[in-house]
């Protein structure tokens, strides 16, 4: 296979879906994609918007049943876990029947590890795919170091990893490295992953912000246009009325209504000004919302009900001689008005309990008392 | 001088009044500052004399339940003083209120904003019903917003501790846009579920930008809740057929909030619905909706200081006031500098707004127990 040699195609982004550039493409349209098997390959590598570009090339041949893109206009390649290609027909026909060896590697693949091609060089292909897997673990940035060294060592150890990984050196030992790194640094992780998800919220709500922008002002510059020209047209039918009906002189006539056309456009330039500051407000709302971060939100800002444990409502209730009125309630009345005698229980129970903590707990068994006033 | 007099002198040294910047039934508000400071308050002067029975309703709830609740989402009553012979309460100086920023249509909303204001007034009214008070006045008009963006709950006028059990509260509450259905059917044991309803139909508002349930009198509420939720059934709401005043007000099938809401996302909708739950007891609680997924859910709560303001001037909207659009009607209490004709009137069943004062000190009277 020539792929070494068209590396330079690929720099210059010729081959992205767009049929191969072999000098022995026989064919003049490019063939469409259609998949062969009912399995839908998932993975792949995705660009920014989430979408995976296929590689695709003229010269594509299955490596294993040999067939081309000649006999078969179809053909599909995909790629292992092992990072080797074959056709969709060869994934059906070796791993229907479940996981089996790679006829080229002999490791153990399943079908649904295959993933579409996305760069014409399969290292290049392999190393993405790592450095990506990597980089969602290794999120560290350079705020959590106190100095430019410890960063630049730990981007050094980072790039150790991805290596051994890419060309498979010491893949037990670098496997252990990641899983020490991961149960040291998982809140660290985490937090990583909510700071860069809010960024991406802020990003998109700032673009969203501008496209609103755009589309207004493109609203109003369109109005304002169809006004401009009406106002026009009105103003030329004005001119030949008064020509028409006035014995004034033409010249002044034309003159007079041409100054009022001139003041109705200044009139309109400034209500334009008026759309624009809004504008800016709204651009300036985007970059504020950069500037002081977001909290998330937290229910309760204080440890009041961390007190509760000092009293139990009796499952029963009571039958004090105050709520006799609500339990004698046979209408429901009461219940159906939302009344919960539940609450007044929990009231008296509180404002009994209320002082326990004064003066402050110098003995703590006295003040975790339990009350419990049952009948 | 005794001691009272003279602690008192001292407490009104404190305080400085400027200008004049609204004027209630009962009360007088004016804008003014701590003299040592400089700091910003409102000072509301409460007119005692006029009212034979002594001192107004609200007057006395107000000044009872601020003086007990404590919060970043409630507003501070500062000081109490008394004026030859008026009665001042000094309240910390808040310059909008969410009205005025839901009616502003320069302003766009986010979602992440609406999650921040509906946060602060869960926090808030969590606050109160920790303390078993009920606020019954809640509306976006008494939710203000301090000048770095706190929303703050005002107006206890119209706020209760809960009852005790058989006593009877007064269904007379809440502004009718935001009333309950349970007190439109004349319950008189109601509890914090009263509230809820009122949030949730402040959330709908806030993501519609106008009123949700706009009823145009008490029958005509209930029919407009039913329209938008659906008649409730026995199954719903067990009980309900036996209130003082139910009566059945027509068939309207249940639709669903996506309809309506057809840009929230599910978390939005499904804290919406359990605040606008019919069987109260049902309704979701302060403390629960805290911890609703709708919260913890990307994005995150806007920061306060972010959110979006009025961009007029204060000023300029008192000096408005002064020239003659003060409403003599208004609800009294919560400080405010607010646009005096868009303000919502709380309505009494009569619906005159004359007879306002003398309804509410017929509250007075409903509240004492009928044992």
């Amino acid at each position: 296979m020539a792929t070494r040699a068209k590396a330079g195609g690929w720099l210059q982004g010729k081959t992205v879906r767009k049929g191969g550039i072999s000098s022995t493409n026989t064919r003049s349209n490019t063939p469409q994609i259609q998949s062969t098997s009912s399995t839908v390959f998932g993975g792949g590598v995705k660009d920014a918007s989430g979408r995976t570009s296929e590689y695709f090339s003229m010269d594509d041949q299955c490596p294993v049943c040999k067939s081309d893109r000649y006999l078969n206009p179809k053909l599909r390649l995909l790629v292992s876990s092992c990072y080797h290609k074959m056709c969709e027909s060869c994934i059906d026909r070796l791993f229907t029947l479940g996981p089996a060896p790679c006829p080229i590697c002999n490791k153990v693949l399943r079908k649904l590890a295959f993933t579409p091609q996305t760069f014409e060089d399969l290292g290049v292909e392999k190393e993405v795919a790592i450095r990506r897997r990597i980089a969602k673990e290794f999120n560290k940035r350079r705020e959590d170091f106190t100095d430019l060294r410890a960063y630049n060592d730990y981007l050094e150890e980072v790039e150790d990893i991805t290596f051994n990984l890419i060309y498979e050196v010491d893949i037990p030992q670098t496997e252990a490295r990641i899983n020490a790194y991961r149960a040291q640094n998982a809140a660290l992780i985490e937090l990583n992953i909510q700071r860069e998800e809010a960024y991406a919220q802020a990003l998109k709500e700032q673009e969203e912000g501008d496209r609103r922008e755009r589309e207004m002002r493109a609203m109003e510059l369109r109005r304002e246009e169809e006004e401009e020209r009406e106002e026009r047209e009105k103003g030329r039918r004005d001119i030949i009325d008064k020509l028409e009906t006035s014995d004034k002189d033409a010249a002044k006539v034309i003159a007079k209504s041409r100054a009022n056309a001139l003041k109705r456009s200044t009139a309109r330039s400034t209500s334009t000004t008026v759309l624009q500051s809004n504008a800016k407000l709204l651009r300036s709302r985007a970059a504020q919302s950069t500037a002081i971060p977001d909290a998330p939100h937290i229910p309760l800002q204080d440890d009041w009900y961390a007190y509760e444990d000092k009293y139990i409502i009796g499952n029963s209730g009571y039958h004090d001689f105050m709520s006799e009125a609500v339990r004698r309630d046979r209408e429901g009345i009461m219940r159906a008005g939302g009344y919960r005698v539940e609450e007044a229980w929990e009231r008296a129970l509180r404002s009994a309990v209320g002082a326990l903590d004064l003066p402050p707990l110098s003995a703590p068994d006295s003040a975790h008392c339990m009350f419990s006033i049952n009948s | 001088m005794d001691a009272v007099e003279k602690a008192n002198a001292e407490r009104q040294r404190r305080w400085v009044k400027d200008q004049k910047v609204g004027e209630g039934t009962y009360a007088v508000v004016y804008r003014g500052r701590e003299a040592s400071t400089g700091r910003k308050v409102a000072i509301k002067k409460i007119k005692v004399g006029q009212f034979k029975d002594g001192l107004d309703m609200s007057a006395i709830r107000e000044v009872k339940y601020l003086r007990e609740l404590h919060h970043q989402n409630i507003i501070e009553l500062l000081d109490v003083f008394s004026s030859k012979t008026n009665l001042n309460l000094v309240l910390e100086f808040l310059d909008s209120d969410l009205e005025m920023i839901i009616k502003d249509r320069s302003l766009v909303f986010l979602p992440a904003d609406i999650k921040s204001w509906m946060a602060m007034t869960f926090r808030g009214l969590e606050f109160c019903h920790r303390n078993f008070v009920l606020h019954r006045d809640l509306k976006p008009n008494n939710l203000l917003v301090a000048s770095d963006g706190q929303l703050k709950i005002a107006d206890f006028g119209l706020a209760r501790d809960f009852a005790d059990p058989g006593y009877k509260m007064t269904c007379q509450v809440i502004t009718r846009w935001y009333r309950p259905p349970e007190l439109l059917f004349g319950c008189r044991y109601y509890s914090s579920a009263v509230d809820i309803w009122s949030v949730g139909t402040i959330f709908a508002e806030l993501m519609l930008r106008i009123p949700y349930l706009p009823g145009e009198s008490d029958m005509d509420q209930l029919k407009t809740i039913f329209r938008a939720l659906g008649t409730p059934t026995e199954e719903d709401w067990p009980g309900h057929t036996k209130l003082p005043d139910y009566i059945p007000v027509g068939q309207f099938p249940k639709t669903p909030l996506r309809d309506l809401f057809t840009a929230a996302s599910a978390d939005t909708l499904n804290l919406l619905s359990k605040c606008l739950i019919y069987e109260p007891r049902r309704r979701i609680s302060a403390k629960e909706a805290l911890f609703h997924p709708y919260f913890t859910a990307l994005p995150y709560p806007t920061h306060p200081s972010k959110l979006p303001k009025c961009t007029t001037n204060a000023s300029a909207r008192a000096l408005e006031e002064v020239d003659g659009n003060v409403e003599m009607n208004s609800t009294g209490p919560g400080v405010k500098v607010n646009n005096a004709r868009l303000k919502r009137k709380l309505a009494s069943p009569n619906d005159d707004s004359k007879t306002r004062s003398i309804a509410r000190r017929l509250d007075f009277t409903k509240q004492t127990p009928q044992s």
